[in-house]
């Protein structure tokens, strides 16, 4: 059964009141330091503006490099000295790092305003403990440039539509989790598990010669999309906002037949450092309904506290129950994960020759 | 001087091979850096390359068993298609660059004035100070799909998106990366060519082609290998120039490599592939030199 | 071939020359304006050219970031540095490499230009496990280990390119008039290799500052170089402060070309080799 972020808080009701971030009480108080990983752009914007709010956590800020996977070797050398106290990640790179058991378990004691997230977001290990904290929630669809694309897309069929040649921007195997495909997969009666009909439709659309670009960063499917060069895509929500500031886009999030998929970015909190407590009450501040509202605006992630006022520019990721069924899948991620090598083995030799 | 003389009576007059000793002296720092942090490291990168993968983890666990598996899934239609592309476009895009380099470095230290010469190997360096990534990102806003060359290319009947001309478009990248490397390599080799023997022959009665041909280029084609191979090297490691101006379709080694570098933190996979890349490079560039080593032994 | 046909095969040669010359020059000249175009672009995101308004905010954002002055710190410091020890081994082993004449010198030979056809992002993350598991963990000893191996075969190859075209009768009749094989090698070698070690420099340095893919291992939360940080600084959307940084470092070149070619002299620095023109 899916969750919709609504009726599951409506589920827990108003029990979650006690979990508000306490405010710091009176009194000078040194700042701990802290080191942590973040995205650059919008995302540590936000993350400065929410630090400088509170004077319990003072902050280097260390930017990922590439995508979030380009930190994971430095750990790896490292271990088990550590640099890092929290690393902002998603469900790609929390799975690894649950894997190799480098972050610590959060409980309801160390992060209260945990409560007001949805549960069935938060990314467990084979035991069941919580090991990352769910922050804001960004979408991966299907959209548009509403003034240079040749004809308003609005089914997967198009996509092979003539019009379209040399005008798609399509993710490569290091984005999106390969959930590209997917999407083709529950075209054809498909899913996670059963990929055979997405892979059949994806050579189809590498030999229709309408891919124009396969992106490699995110930045690629940005550049693509404002200079003209593509104007059909599948990608993440951070690339389509960098489009929108300066460009119409329809994004195609509830659209019948064109799956939406959803992803979580938040903070895992890393093991063997000093701070744990001041880094856990620093992430229990930065999830509080206003944060979380503050960030929204600032990063473009739609906020995953019940609390928070989603703003109006993320109105294309407030689902209502109904839309949720009909527009968003929800895959199972254990298969997802496991899969991606093979996935990613699999594009190289059967789709990329034919590009 | 006749103290000179006197103390060097049992010294030949013209000096045996250069002792040992004094080389290996010489080649000592060299070969303790190369060692210590170039072989070393691939060493142990091999050795991850033999080192079992578990899907989702990062990179081989401490006690993985070794396994030629990552080498096994190598030998795949697809990798030899990248490994075909790789060469090809480096060779080509090496090969025009040096027929370009060496006119253009002949014409800096024979035909231009001081002057002249300042500003273009001014200019060659200001090209070589370029970033890789602005620079790739201008070629593609110059001739790629959205370039200003595009109403040229639709002229001339050309799609900016077909796959024959993102490849000429890789080829122009490297070439432009390549084309100042060579012509700065090549600007020594020339300048210890003795001008006066092309001034003879064509005294004698040569065309310049003709003395050029049958003067120049023989005696500079030691530096001319050299820079072919500094060329070709290059090229066959560049990342970001396929990526950006092969749109993610024309993909290289590298493009490979950094697949399992990601996320994906398949590292065993990913060493696989650079040792492969390492030795069958390291192949095809002893092949190059010998060849050249027995023409020239032969002259 | 008579004279009138000689005459006309020179001419159209020269003819050709300078055409071909007009060509390849434009087309290495043309990114360099793009750049600049770029640079001065005031549009927030990568558009077709030509740009409709022309800014100068980029300059301001790298002026105004915080992170650039000491990113460029680093980046200059290593690359000085790791210049400075390529042309101190890297003169030293192509030297041994020219006049040693053992076997497995092919191989040797080889062997320093090997780093080269190794990517970049697998020397970054070899050294980074490397380095880490013998216990070396500063982020500048990384950065510079990294930087030393990536730069180090230009300087070998280019002193080797210019080693091999020399005439060695030169160093033999010295040896001949009585000098000792290091007076013969400081008076006449030298000098004959001079532009090579001048252009490996050039490119050591070059390669270093631009580097991104191995340095992108190497840091450490508290040291990185400046392409790195303007590289991560971009999570989606394309920052043209690199284009900014690209013009700046373009600037700086041309003064400095500018101020050596009036005071010392390019073709002083440069050597003339043997023969002057």
């Amino acid at each position: 059964m899916t969750m919709t972020r609504r009726n599951l808080l409506s589920l827990i009701g108003a029990s979650s009141a006690v979990g508000l971030s306490a405010p710091w009480l009176g009194g000078a108080r040194a700042a701990t330091g802290l080191t942590a990983a973040e995205w650059g752009g919008d995302v540590v914007d936000a993350m400065k503006q929410i630090a400088a709010k509170q004077n319990g956590a003072q902050f280097n800020w260390v930017l990922h490099q590439g995508g979030a996977g380009a930190i994971l070797p430095k750990i790896k050398a490292a271990w088990p000295k550590v640099d890092y106290d929290y690393i902002a990640g998603w469900e790609g790179s929390f799975n690894s790092m649950i894997a190799e058991d480098w972050v610590e378990t959060i409980t309801a004691a160390d992060i209260p305003n945990l409560a007001d997230i949805p549960e069935k977001i938060m990314m467990r290990d084979a035991k069941g403990n919580v090991k990352a904290v769910p922050r804001a929630v960004g979408g991966m669809y299907f959209g548009y440039r509403t003034d240079t694309a040749p004809f308003a897309v609005s089914k997967i069929d198009d996509l092979f539509d003539k019009r379209l040649k040399g005008a798609i921007c399509w993710p490569g195997p290091t984005q999106s989790m390969m959930l590209q495909i997917v999407a083709l997969a529950l075209q054809g009666g498909g899913n996670e598990s059963n990929m055979e009909p997405g892979w059949k439709l994806m050579k189809d659309l590498a030999k229709s010669g309408n891919i124009g670009r396969i992106a490699v960063t995110d930045v690629d499917f940005t550049n693509s999309f404002t200079s003209g060069e593509t104007s059909v895509g599948f990608f993440a929500e951070p690339s389509w906002a960098a489009v929108a500031k300066n460009f119409k886009i329809t994004r195609l999030t509830k659209q019948a037949g064109m799956a939406t998929f959803l992803y979580q970015s938040g903070f895992a909190v890393m093991k063997n450092r000093p701070n744990r407590k001041a880094t856990c009450d620093f992430i229990n501040f930065a999830i509080s309904p206003e944060m979380s509202a503050l960030y929204a605006k600032v990063a473009g992630e739609a906020p995953l506290n019940g609390k928070a006022a989603i703003p109006p520019e993320l109105a294309h990721l407030a689902f209502t129950p109904k839309e949720f069924e009909s527009f968003v899948h929800v895959p199972d991620y254990k298969v997802v994960l496991s899969q991606q090598d093979a996935w990613a083995k699999r594009w190289e030799s059967d789709i990329a020759p034919l590009l | 001087m006749s103290a000179l003389t006197a103390a060097r009576p049992q010294e030949p007059a013209i000096p045996s091979p250069a002792p040992a000793r004094m080389t290996f002296i010489l080649l000592a720092p060299g070969l303790l850096l190369l060692f210590g942090i170039f072989v070393l490291p691939l060493l142990g990168l091999g050795l991850e390359s033999l080192r079992q993968y578990v899907p989702g983890r990062v990179g081989s666990a401490i006690d993985a068993p070794l396994t030629l598996e990552n080498y096994r899934e190598l030998a795949t239609a697809s990798f030899a298609g990248v490994l075909y592309e790789t060469f090809k476009l480096s060779a080509a895009a090496s090969l025009v660059g040096l027929l370009a380099a060496f006119p253009l470095a002949y014409c800096i230290v024979r035909r231009f004035s001081p002057r002249q010469r300042a500003a273009c190997i001014g200019l060659l360096v200001m090209l070589v100070l370029l970033s890789m990534l602005v620079r790739t990102y201008a070629l593609e806003l110059a001739f790629g799909s959205v370039g200003i060359a595009r109403p040229l290319l639709l002229a001339l009947g050309i799609s900016p998106t077909s796959r024959g001309y993102i490849e000429v478009l890789v080829g122009a990248g490297l070439l432009h990366a390549v084309m100042p490397i060579c012509t700065l390599t090549l600007l020594g080799t020339i300048q210890n060519i003795d001008p006066r023997l092309c001034d003879a022959a064509q005294s004698l009665g040569a065309p310049a082609w003709k003395a050029h041909l049958g003067i120049t280029v023989p005696l500079a084609l030691p530096g001319l290998v050299s820079a072919f191979l500094i060329a070709m090297t290059f090229a066959i490691s560049a990342f970001v120039i396929p990526m950006v101006l092969g749109k993610g379709r024309v993909l290289f080694l590298s493009n490979t490599i950094y697949t399992r570098f990601s996320d994906v933190a398949n590292y065993p996979s990913g060493a696989a592939v650079s040792i492969a890349m390492l030795v069958i490079s390291l192949v095809v560039l002893s092949l190059a030199s010998l060849a050249h080593r027995r023409k020239g032994a032969r002259s | 071939m008579n004279g009138t046909m000689k005459r006309l095969s020179d001419r159209i040669l020269g003819g050709a020359m300078v055409a071909m010359l007009g060509l390849v020059l434009a087309f290495l000249v043309t990114p360099l304006l793009v750049t600049c175009l770029l640079a001065f672009d005031s549009r927030s995101f990568l558009g077709p050219l030509p740009p409709p308004a022309l800014s100068l905010r980029w300059f301001e954002k790298l002026a105004s970031l915080d992170y650039v002055a000491t990113g460029l710190a680093t980046s200059l410091k290593i690359a000085v540095l790791a210049t400075a020890i390529d042309v101190l081994v890297g003169t030293t082993a192509a030297v041994a490499l020219d006049r040693g004449d053992f076997r497995g010198r092919g191989l040797l030979m080889a062997a320093f230009l090997s780093p080269l056809i190794v990517p970049a992002v697998v020397i970054g993350l070899a050294l980074l496990l490397f380095l880490s598991r013998i216990g070396v963990v500063d982020g500048f000893t990384r950065l510079l280990c990294g930087h030393v191996v990536i730069t180090l075969p230009y300087v070998v190859r280019t002193v080797l390119a210019s080693l091999a075209g020399r005439d060695r009768r030169l160093t033999e009749a010295a040896l001949v008039l009585g000098a000792t094989e290091r007076e013969a090698f400081w008076t006449i070698t030298l000098p004959l290799i001079r532009s090579g070690m001048v252009t490996g420099a050039v490119f050591a340095f070059a390669v270093s500052l631009d580097d991104v893919a191995v340095s992108m291992f190497l840091t450490d939360p508290s040291t990185y170089t400046l392409p790195v940080a303007l590289v991560s600084s971009m999570r989606a959307s394309f920052d043209l402060s690199i284009a900014a940084a690209a013009v700046l470092l373009m600037a700086v070149t041309a003064v400095l070309i500018i101020v050596l070619e009036r005071f010392v002299g390019f073709d002083r620095l440069l050597g003339q080799g043997l023969f002057r023109s």
